[in-house]
């Protein structure tokens, strides 16, 4: 095994697939950081880039890129671990790759028309070619079919190839969850004229996958990742794994409720959504209980300092966004003010980043570690690891950073526009024009260019890191002997 | 039917909403601290942080005019976040009983 050069050599044929996915995953997040700024820019400048890439496209694209390149960086980690986890190859190599091009050429369509052909009224022509009008799922529907096809071609994939080898605790979670993962995004495809009707199905696709299945899969990936970085034993953490999904699938399916508050259906969501949000957050103070036991008894000897910085920045950012910032705002008491403002963004900015851009990094960095040839990234590197710790460092104060500054502007939105003009009209703009929300966003876009730069240093360190290395990593099973 | 929150109790309810939250996590982690190292004065202040908390389900309750159902949402909270952190105490011991030595280095999974 060669050592540090990247090396396609070093990994198995899941792995070739994997970092393809990785690196289309780093160019959408890239692509994310970009338009999330000329956004943000429109705030302050309502005239800028206007008729040319107007602010709803740039919302657009810098949503649907996020949603993406997390799908991108799932897949790729699933692929990552699945033959290493079922101790066979991936029974369909050639397949993989050819699916993996055919996703990534569609999402270059889809993009492409984002951003071109975004003009003229909506049909039902424009539903299936240009634009379906769902939040984050806007894809055309001819888009939806791929991404079904795909996504289901991934799914075989993966099944058959924990098939033919052997099964896991985690191996097993993983395939059940991507059949829901499948499954779900089929309900944010109908077409009704019924705004309420439509609303109910596309929460199943977002909430469904953001606050239930997407936290199963990085359940399964984190579990993974500690027996990797951090040899721990395979039998704690399937048993945590399974705590984990009863917890998050018991409080999480339920949990759904809280986005049927104010779309139109029956008062008893008020009930079943209160309850259920007010125990999610119970499974992420599990987490912290868990994390101070393991890291008593594993004194955090690990074989990729990068990856584990940022599974403890996953920790954390999961327990403040999708926690702290969520149950802030989660009740209907107070959710009918904060609902779709700021706070909202705040909310999401935080949660998103905390609990699913972190750990696919953390892959990314253990991922370029083996294409490296098992180059060492313990401490003490050549430039003594200053572009990942100022990456991590400027991608978690700027996210923290616009997080508080949208919850500042939020806040004075909620206030204003909600409680004091009821939802108004003129509501609406008489809060864009209050001198803290024109603040709030000003601090977001100096933020927005602390996390930019964080963004840019990560995409450079991981093209270079363990360049210059000669050390293999180390074994983080094997203790080292004691004086 | 919901009574919603008064204007003038909107920062106080996010606020408490926030801290009921962030101090069941510090109480989980001053408890378990407590556990592992051994350090009784820690469970002192892990009841303190609970005691917090207890407080903020209370202000909570206030500001967002918790009644009837909604009352027995703020009890299952109160509860719930004294008893989780005792049970996953307990399922982390359970789960590592078999666990060498002091766990240092532990054996590599199968």
């Amino acid at each position: 095994m060669s050592i540090a050069a990247l090396n396609s050599a070093n990994l198995n044929a899941g792995q070739k697939v994997a970092v393809k996915y990785f690196t289309v995953a780093m160019v959408l997040f890239f692509a994310q950081c970009l338009f999330g700024m000329l956004a943000g820019l429109q705030y302050l400048q309502p005239d800028f880039l206007y008729n040319v890439l107007d602010f709803n496209v740039n919302r657009m694209v810098h949503i649907n890129a996020m949603v993406v390149w997390m799908l991108f960086g799932f897949i790729g980690s699933v692929y990552w671990l699945v033959e290493d986890e079922s101790g066979t190859e991936l029974v369909g190599a050639k397949l993989a790759n050819v699916n993996f091009w055919i996703l990534t050429l569609a999402v270059t369509v889809v993009v492409l028309v984002y951003l071109f052909v975004q003009t003229g009224p909506g049909t039902k022509e424009t539903i299936w070619f240009i634009n379906e009008g769902r939040e984050y799922i806007e894809a055309p529907r001819w888009a939806d079919f791929g991404i079904v096809a795909c996504v289901l071609i991934f799914f075989y994939n993966v099944a058959a190839t924990f098939m033919k080898g052997k099964w896991s605790g985690i191996s097993g979670v993983l395939v059940l969850d991507l059949v829901a993962l499948a499954g779900l995004y089929l309900a944010g495809m109908f077409y009704t004229t019924n705004i309420s009707m439509d609303q109910h199905w596309w929460w199943w696709v977002i909430h469904l996958w953001v606050e239930a299945t997407w936290e199963v899969l990085v359940g399964c990936i984190m579990a993974w990742g500690l027996m990797k970085t951090l040899g721990a034993r395979r039998k704690i953490v399937t048993t945590w794994l399974y705590i984990e999904v009863a917890l998050m699938f018991g409080s999480g399916i339920l949990g759904l409720g809280h986005h049927y508050f104010w779309i139109g259906t029956p008062e008893y969501w008020f009930t079943i959504g209160g309850f259920f949000s007010a125990l999610e957050p119970i499974p992420l103070v599990a987490m912290v209980v868990h994390a101070v036991y393991d890291s008593g008894t594993h004194n955090f000897r690990n074989s990729n300092h990068p990856a584990l910085a940022w599974l403890i920045a996953h920790a954390f950012g999961n327990f403040f966004g999708a926690g702290v910032w969520g149950f802030m705002h989660t009740l209907p008491q107070i959710n009918l003010y904060t609902h779709g403002t700021q706070w909202t963004a705040s909310h999401g900015h935080l949660a998103f980043f905390g609990a699913y851009a972190t750990i696919i990094i953390a892959m990314i960095y253990i991922a370029v570690q083996k294409w490296r040839g098992d180059v060492w990234m313990s401490g003490d590197l050549a430039d003594k690891g200053w572009k990942w710790k100022w990456s991590l460092g400027l991608l978690n104060v700027g996210v923290v950073g616009m997080t508080v500054a949208l919850l500042i502007s939020g806040y004075e939105q909620s206030f204003v526009e909600r409680a004091l003009e009821g939802s108004t009209w003129g509501g609406y703009f008489s809060a864009q024009t209050q001198p803290w929300f024109i603040q709030g966003m000003h601090w977001r876009m100096l933020f927005g260019w602390v996390t930019t730069a964080g963004v840019v240093l990560l995409l450079w360190d991981l093209a270079t890191i363990g360049k210059k290395e000669t050390r293999r990593a180390i074994d983080p099973t094997v203790t080292p002997a004691t004086t | 039917m919901i009574d919603p929150v008064a204007i003038s109790n909107i920062l106080a309810a996010a606020v408490a909403g926030a801290l009921v939250i962030m101090f069941g996590a510090i109480y989980a982690l001053l408890f378990a601290f407590s556990r592992l190292k051994q350090r009784p004065v820690l469970m002192i202040w892990a009841y303190l942080a609970y005691a917090v908390l207890v407080v903020a389900v209370g202000v909570l309750s206030i500001t967002l005019n918790m009644r009837g159902f909604w009352q027995a949402v703020a009890v299952v909270m109160v509860v719930g976040y004294f008893v989780a952190p005792r049970l996953i105490w307990n399922l982390c011991a359970g789960t590592h009983s078999t666990e060498p030595g002091d766990g240092l280095g532990t054996v590599r999974h199968s």
